[in-house]
Formats: C-alpha cells, structure tokens, sequence
C-alpha cells in the first residue's frame, strides 16, 4: 500500500509561563492510500493543532519545532509557501469544527465554492457557477442552483457543513482533514454528514484523517484509530484491535468511560480518576502514568517507546503482561 | 431591508428631533437677548420699541409655540431670515452648501484611501515595526489640532513651495482646475485629522476578523494573501468601521467649521462663524438645523452602506429562512 | 496605581508645562503686554528666544502667559466635565429604567450636535469670556464622560462583591460612595486626562476661530490666530504657540493612554 500522508516526529510547542509548553510531542504516523483513520483523544490533546499542523495552518505563537510531513514524496514543511498554496485545498484539504464560524459571513456560499474552483482552473463565471452547483448538489443540497444564492446565516448547521465538504472537496484532494467535523451539529445531522462523507470519501477513493473526541463517531467510520494522550501517540492499529482489545491502559479507560446505553445501563459508568496535565506540567516518564491504575516505577522513570505489540503499536511497559490480564478476564 | 431602513430613518430622525429642540432651546434660555443682539449695542433703544419688536419677531410668546411654529415653518423649507442682510436664511444657507459638500467629500474620500493603505499595513504583522510606526502616527494625529496640520500644510506647500494656494474659492463649474486646487489643502487637512479615527477602528476590527475561523477556511482553500485580504478580511471589518465612519463625520464636520474658515471657504462652516461673531441667532438656527440634519443624514447613509455590505443586517424579522 | 505609572515620561512632562505656564509671572522673561520692546518679527535669538509678534513684544513670555489662560481652562472645564458628567452617568447607571434612557439619549443627542458648532451657539450666546468659555466647554466634554461613568458603574453594579454586599443588608447609597466609586476611579482619571487634552484642543479651537479668549486676553488659540494672520510675515509667530498646544494635547492623551495600558494590563492579569 502507498502511503499518501506520513508524518515523521512532529513535534509542536506553545508559549507558557516557563518558555513553551510542547504540545505535541514526537507524533508520527502514516495513512494509506484510500483508508480512513480516526484520530481520537480528549480535548487538549493536541490532535487539532496535528490537523492544522498538516495544513500549515499554524501560526504564532504557536510554532512547529521539529519533523516532517510528507504528502506523497514531498515535504510539505520545508516546500515555499507559494507552492505550498498550490497543494493546500487542492491535494489536501480539510472540513472545520464550527460551521456557523467556517464561511464568510457577508459571501454567498456558492461564490465561497466558486472562489475554490477559480484558484484550480480557468473556468468563466458562468462555467464555475455549474460546477459550484454540481458540488452542492453531490454534497445532498437540495434545490442548490437557489442555496447557490444564499448567505450563511440563511442555512442550518447541517447545510452548511455540507458546503463546507462541497469547498474542502471542489480542489479535488486526495487527503481530506476532519477536524470534529460533526461536533457542533445535532446527534441525527451528524450521523447524516458523517455518512455523507463516508460515502464521498468512497466514491473518490479519498483518504480521510477524521480527528474527533467521540469514540462512537471513530469506530463507525473510521479502517485504523490513532489514540493520542497529552500530545503523544499512546496507541494506534486497526479499528478491532482498537476497540476490541485495546491494550494501552488510556485507551481501555477511554473505552470504559464511554457512555454505551446500548449494553447495560446498569452498569456503572467509569471515568478516569484526575485530570490530563496541562501542557507546561507534563509528567516524566510516561505522560499517563499519574492517572494509570497500572503503573509501575518504571513508568514515570523513562518514556515508554512505542512498540509492535499485539498486532498494533503501542507505548506501554505493561503492554504484553495487560493483553494477557485482559484475555484472562 | 424595508424594516431596516424604517428603522434606522426612525431613530435618526428621534435624534435629529432631540438636537434640534437642544438647539433652540439652548439659544433661547441662555442670558444674551437675540432682540438685543439684533439691534446691536451702538443703537440707544427704548422699552417701547424693544417691545415692538419683540412681538414683531414673535418672541413675547411661549417657549414651545415658537418652536413649533419655527419646525413647522422649516418644514416648508422657511427657515426665518437673518437678522443682518434680511435675507432668506434657507437660501443663504443653500448658496453655502455645495462648497461644504466638496470638501466633505473630499475629506472623506482621502481619509478612507488613508486608512484602507495604513490599517492592511499595520495589521500585515501586528506588533511589528511598520504596525508600531503606524500605530505611534495615530496617536499623534489624534493629539494635533486640524487647523495646526492646516497651518503646517500652508507654511510648507504654500510658503515655502509655492505650489498651491492658501486660501479662495472658486466654483467647479467656473474653473475646475483652480476649484481643485484650491480644494486639496483643505482636504488633505480635513482627511489627516480623520485618519487616525479610522485606522484605529479599521485595525482593531482587522486584527479581529483574522482571527476568525472563516478566514482559516479561506487560507485553506489555498488563495493568496491578497484575495483573503480583499475579499474576506476587509469587506468583513469594514460593517463595524462604517458605522463608525458615520460619527467620525461628525467630528469631521467640526473640523470643516474650522477648515473653512482657515482656508477661506465659503461654506456652512464658515457661514455659521460669522453668524456666530455677528450674533446673528435665525442664521444660527438654521446652519445649525442643516449641519446636523446633514450629520444625521450621512450617519444614515452609512447604515445603508452597512446593510449593503453585510446581509445579515438587511435581515427583516420573520424572514430568517428555512432548513 | 504603580509609582513608575504615574510619574512616566508624559506624567513628568505635563508637571513641568502646568508649573512653567503656571509660574509664568517668576519665569518669562519679559512683559508679554509690553508693546515696542523691541522690533517687530524678530526672529528667534538669544534675548527672544521664541522672537517677537507683530508689535515687538516677546513670543515667549506671551507663549507661558498665553499658557496658563489655556491651563487654567482646560483644568477647569476638565472639573466641570467631571462632575457633570460623573453625576449624570452614575445617575443614569445607578437608577436605570427611564430615566436612564432619557439621560442617555439626551448625551447621544448633544453628541449628535459638532463639538465646535454647539460651542459657537453658546458662546454667541452669552459671550465669550475667560469665564463662560470653561464652561462651556465643560459642558460639551460631559456626555462622554457621562458614558464611561455610566457603564463604570453598571459594571461595578453587576460584579460580585456588590451583589454580595446587597444581599447582606448594606445601603445602596452608602455601597455606591464608599465601594463602587473608588473602584471606578482609576477609569475616571483616564478620563480626566483625556478631557484635559480635549478641552486644550477645544479652546484653542474656538479661539483660533476668534470666539474664544478675546484680545488683550490671549491664550494660545488666540495667539495662533494672531500669528496666522501674519503667518506670510513670519512662521514662528504661529509655529510656536502651535507647538505648545500639540505638545500640551500629546502629554495628555498619552498619559491617559498609559495609565489605560496599565489598568488593562492589571485586569488581565488579576
């Protein structure tokens, strides 16, 4: 399998009390061609910026200290700016959080549409107005030659995160971003889009990076998930692995803590005893040590690297003897 | 966009109302007699004629009917005549006007290319050193009286150059070239002291508007620096500035008093100075009338200018759509 | 308030420009009524510094008492805006309802009126003096400081520790004297700065346009228009007391902007 998007030893910081904090630290990962992977981790855990990162959306204060990322063979971090524009939108794009926030306010959304079709080829008005009409109606818009006209404050949530997918996939990518891309809408849309883009992303051989909080949201969609902790990588493989097994002692208490009202509501919900450290504090050794019902000495002595264990990667100590503790169970 | 307008015509109009009846009253409850004044401190006056004419100009009646017949009169276009040259002060008045519109506009026009060239430049890189420079220009300019940017505009270009004249006026339709020329001190005296107002304001909202989440969209569709610039950044900061724009007119025409009557212009500005000097109180009543109903005109305008800019404001209520 | 926030670089400029015009009869050097001391238009030199006007008297000497003229008014109708204005917003803010809205219409309509073109009327009025000029501009300064202290005060209103105070029992009246008011201080001191430069740039307007302080009074508005009609004579006879009143208005200005810095900054921080 070819890998459309790798990321080498990302590593991003930003400003504290005590110079900077890094908030990412060492990530890498790689997603191939066609595949769907979730990203998943709690808020604060560095996985938006990783997004933003890719895109090279980040800006000051907030900084990219260290690695790469390669789209295709290139490096995107160290290509100009200029040409990087040609990339950005075009073989790489993304869909944003908030929709009420993601258009322009005062722009009719099908001249948002246009404007993206414009910057990839030479269409007249008219010619780009067809095309922005036919995105609108792919992304289930109905009546778009009217919606063309209308203003974002004119459409519900919904509608308008199907225009934001319209503009992420008019410049016809290869990598499409998801950065909690159902999170603002209601429970019935966001199962509505995320099918959408589901069915889009087959349609057009995508590969996507759905980055979310919701464990539910990943494992419906997503072939591989990347667990992140405290701006480090703590776990990733397939979707089964992932959910069926988990290894790392974060993502089993992700898991637990997941409000499933489909199994037994009787049973207790878990959650994790205290807090994620904020990102000028981070604890030595493995970052979730402090919070780990199975840590050891070891753990907050040195960082745990991460390993091929059971079929997936893995940064824990403990990760063989805590698979068989969880067979046996 | 109907209910808008009737809205905002209804508030200005409360104001404008507001202002007016401040006006009046405030030239007729402060001490000075308007008759007096009329005579003039040379002429020997008995009680009896004093009185005469009192009841001549109808000022022995009450308060609130000389008010309202002098709102009604001026809504029929009669604003009195004035107590010196006996004239109409409706067409003194509007013999005035199209000096004082030139130079408003002209005012305008330079202080709003001033501050779209300065604002993009400061918030290009904020804190940086051309946002400093900028940023230091615009205290400054807050802190010099107009008529002393006019009085350096005048030493240097008209003293010390020679390019241009300091004071006259001639109509545009008589001499365009003279017109103009005579027109751009003024002006540019008139646009640096508004600049700064706007900058300010053009800025702060700029800097707000990049960070919005519609710009990081439009960044990542791909477009250059340029078009996120002029087509996202600025159309969206520019909703709160023209509002402002509308009271910084209003400054501006406290200005254009002063302006005018440095420059020589015959215009309201300077017709309200001399009426002022003179105590001449129908022509102060009525420059007065037109001075503000044009701020408030303006100020309107520019909320239309809003609502054409940015569409939620054009909203009516009951028309928030579907889906 | 930091010592090195109240005594920064404009703090010390605006002591020195209050105690020179101030103490104008000890420092200037020559009697600025004193016509025929020497020639006319004299330029800049080591007996006048600042030259001579028109009618040979010291520019200097008539720059400080010009000075303190304008001080003095600006100082005074800085007081008059303040109490005005400050009685009109905590009015509006403390009693709310109509009379707020009233209040608060009455200074959006005064403010609707040019500055300079309310200040002709009344001083067509009444006639400008050394006296009515401070209050009238006093007076025109006030809506906007009635605006600050009135959203000062709903501000302080809604916070915590007056809420707190209200629900256990203590007075309204005695709350907003002794609580509410020396938590709004610091802003009306940014004011009081602000409206000092304002009400300089003020007067020297309307005197300059030849409605304010009348000759043989002169302040500096006075003597720029004394100076701007011989302005094709001589370029220091405007240009300084010019210069006196930019420096005067930026030492203002830029001292309230610094202890608003400073109060912005403590706020953020707290």
């Amino acid at each position: 399998m070819t890998k459309v998007l790798s990321v080498k030893n990302l590593s991003i910081s930003v400003p504290s009390s005590q110079g900077r904090a890094t908030v990412v630290d060492d990530l890498s990962f790689a997603i191939e061609a066609g595949k769907k992977v979730g990203l998943v981790g709690e808020s604060g855990s560095g996985k938006s910026l990783t997004a933003l990162a890719l895109m090279r959306l980040i800006k000051s204060p907030v900084q990219i200290d260290a690695g790469q990322i390669f789209l295709g063979d290139r490096n995107v971090l160290s290509m100009d700016m200029q040409d990087f524009r040609h990339i950005r939108g075009n073989e790489i794009s993304m869909i944003y959080q908030d929709p009420m926030s993601a258009l322009n306010p005062i722009m009719r959304v099908g001249q948002q549409i246009v404007e993206s079709i414009q910057l990839q080829s030479n269409a007249t008005g008219r010619q780009a107005r067809a095309i922005a009409v036919d995105h609108l109606a792919s992304v289930g818009i109905p009546e778009p030659e009217r919606r063309f006209d209308s203003y974002p404050f004119e459409m519900s949530g919904g509608m308008l995160q199907r225009v934001v997918i319209a503009i992420a996939l008019s410049g016809e990518p290869k990598v499409l971003i998801a950065d909690e891309a159902t999170t603002a809408l209601d429970v019935t849309t966001q199962d509505r889009v995320l099918t959408l883009i589901d069915k889009l992303a087959a349609e057009r051989g995508l590969s996507v990076l759905l980055i979310t909080h919701d464990l539910g949201v990943a494992a419906q969609f997503s072939d591989d998930i990347l667990v992140m902790y405290a701006g480090k990588l703590v776990e990733c493989g397939s979707v089964n692995q992932i959910f069926s097994q988990p290894v790392h002692p974060y993502t089993k208490a992700l898991l637990d803590s997941r409000c499933d009202y489909t199994i037994d509501i009787t049973k207790p919900i878990k959650s994790i005893a205290g807090q994620p450290p904020r990102p000028d504090n981070r604890p030595s050794g493995c970052v979730f040590s402090p919070r780990c019902e199975h840590a050891q000495p070891q753990c907050s002595a040195s960082v745990p690297p991460l390993e091929f264990i059971q079929d997936r990667y893995t940064a824990c100590f403990r990760a063989e003897d805590l698979f068989h503790i969880g067979q046996v169970n | 966009m109907r209910k808008f307008l009737i809205r905002r015509a209804a508030s200005s109009a409360i104001v404008l109302a507001m202002s007016v009846v401040l006006v009046f009253v405030s030239i007729r409850l402060l001490p000075g007699d308007p008759v007096l004044a009329k005579l003039g401190a040379a002429t020997e006056v008995t009680p009896e004629a004093l009185k005469a004419l009192r009841e001549e100009a109808g000022l022995n009646r009450p308060l609130l009917a000389q008010l309202f017949s002098w709102i009604w009169n001026a809504l029929h276009g009669d604003l009195g005549s004035s107590y010196h040259s006996q004239l109409p002060v409706a067409q003194l008045v509007s013999e005035r006007i199209p000096v004082t519109l030139e130079l408003t506009f002209f005012i305008i026009l330079i202080a709003i290319i001033f501050a779209l060239i300065l604002a993009p430049l400061s918030t290009h890189r904020p804190g940086g050193r051309v946002d400093r420079i900028i940023g230091y220009g615009t205290s400054m300019g807050l802190s010099v009286p107009g008529f002393v940017i006019g009085i350096i505009l005048i030493l240097v270009f008209s003293l010390r150059l020679a390019w241009l004249p300091s004071r006259g006026y001639v109509p545009f339709t008589e001499d365009p070239v003279e017109n103009l020329k005579l027109m751009i001190l003024p002006a540019i005296t008139g646009g640096l002291t508004a600049t700064p107002y706007l900058v300010r304001y053009l800025r702060a909202s700029m800097l707000e508007i990049k960070q919005s989440s519609f710009v990081r969209t439009a960044e990542g569709k791909g477009l250059s620096d340029r078009r996120i610039l002029f087509r996202h950044i600025l159309p969206n900061s520019l909703v709160p500035t023209l509002t402002m724009l509308g009271l910084i007119v209003g400054y501006t025409l406290s200005g254009v008093l002063v302006i005018e009557y440095m420059f020589g212009l015959p215009g309201i500005g300077s017709l309200a100075i001399e009426s002022a000097t003179k105590r001449d109180y129908a022509m102060i009543q009525g420059v007065s009338l037109t001075i503000i109903a044009s701020f408030i005109l303006t100020t309107f305008l520019f909320d239309i200018l809003c609502g054409l800019v940015d569409p939620r404001l054009r909203l009516d209520k009951g028309e928030k759509s579907e889906v | 308030m930091k010592f090195k926030d109240r005594f920064s670089f404009s703090g010390t400029l605006i002591i020195l420009i209050l105690g020179v015009c101030l103490a104008c009869p000890w420092v200037a050097p020559y009697d600025p009524y004193a016509i025929g001391g020497d020639i006319p238009f004299a330029g800049p030199s080591k007996a006048h510094w600042f030259g001579t006007d028109d009618l040979g008297r010291d520019l200097l000497s008539r720059i400080l008492y010009g000075g303190r003229i304008s001080i003095l008014i600006a100082i005074s109708a800085t007081l008059i805006a303040l109490i005005i204005g400050t009685l009109w917003g905590v009015t509006a803010g403390v009693r709310r309802g109509w009379i707020d809205e009233f209040l608060m219409r009455t200074a959006d309509a005064m403010m609707a009126i040019p500055q300079i073109l309310f200040a002709l009327i009344a001083l067509s009025a009444v006639g400008a003096s050394v006296y009515s000029v401070p209050v009238v501009v006093g007076v025109l300064l006030s809506p906007t400081t009635a605006r600050m202290a009135r959203s000062a005060v709903v501000a302080e209103l809604n916070a915590d520790y007056v809420v707190a105070a209200t629900a256990s029992g203590v007075k309204r009246s005695r709350l907003i004297m002794s609580e509410v008011m020396p938590n709004i201080a610091p802003q009306l001191l940014v004011q009081l700065s602000i409206n000092a430069a304002a009400a300089v740039m003020l007067e020297a307007t309307l005197s300059f346009i030849g409605l304010g302080i009348q000759p043989p009074d002169a302040s500096w508005g006075t003597l720029m228009l004394q100076g701007y009609a011989k302005i094709w004579n001589t370029y220091w006879f405007v240009a300084f007391p010019a210069l006196a009143v930019t420096i005067t208005i930026l030492a203002f200005n830029a001292y309230g902007e610094r202890i608003r810095v400073s109060l912005d900054s403590r706020r953020s921080s707290s």
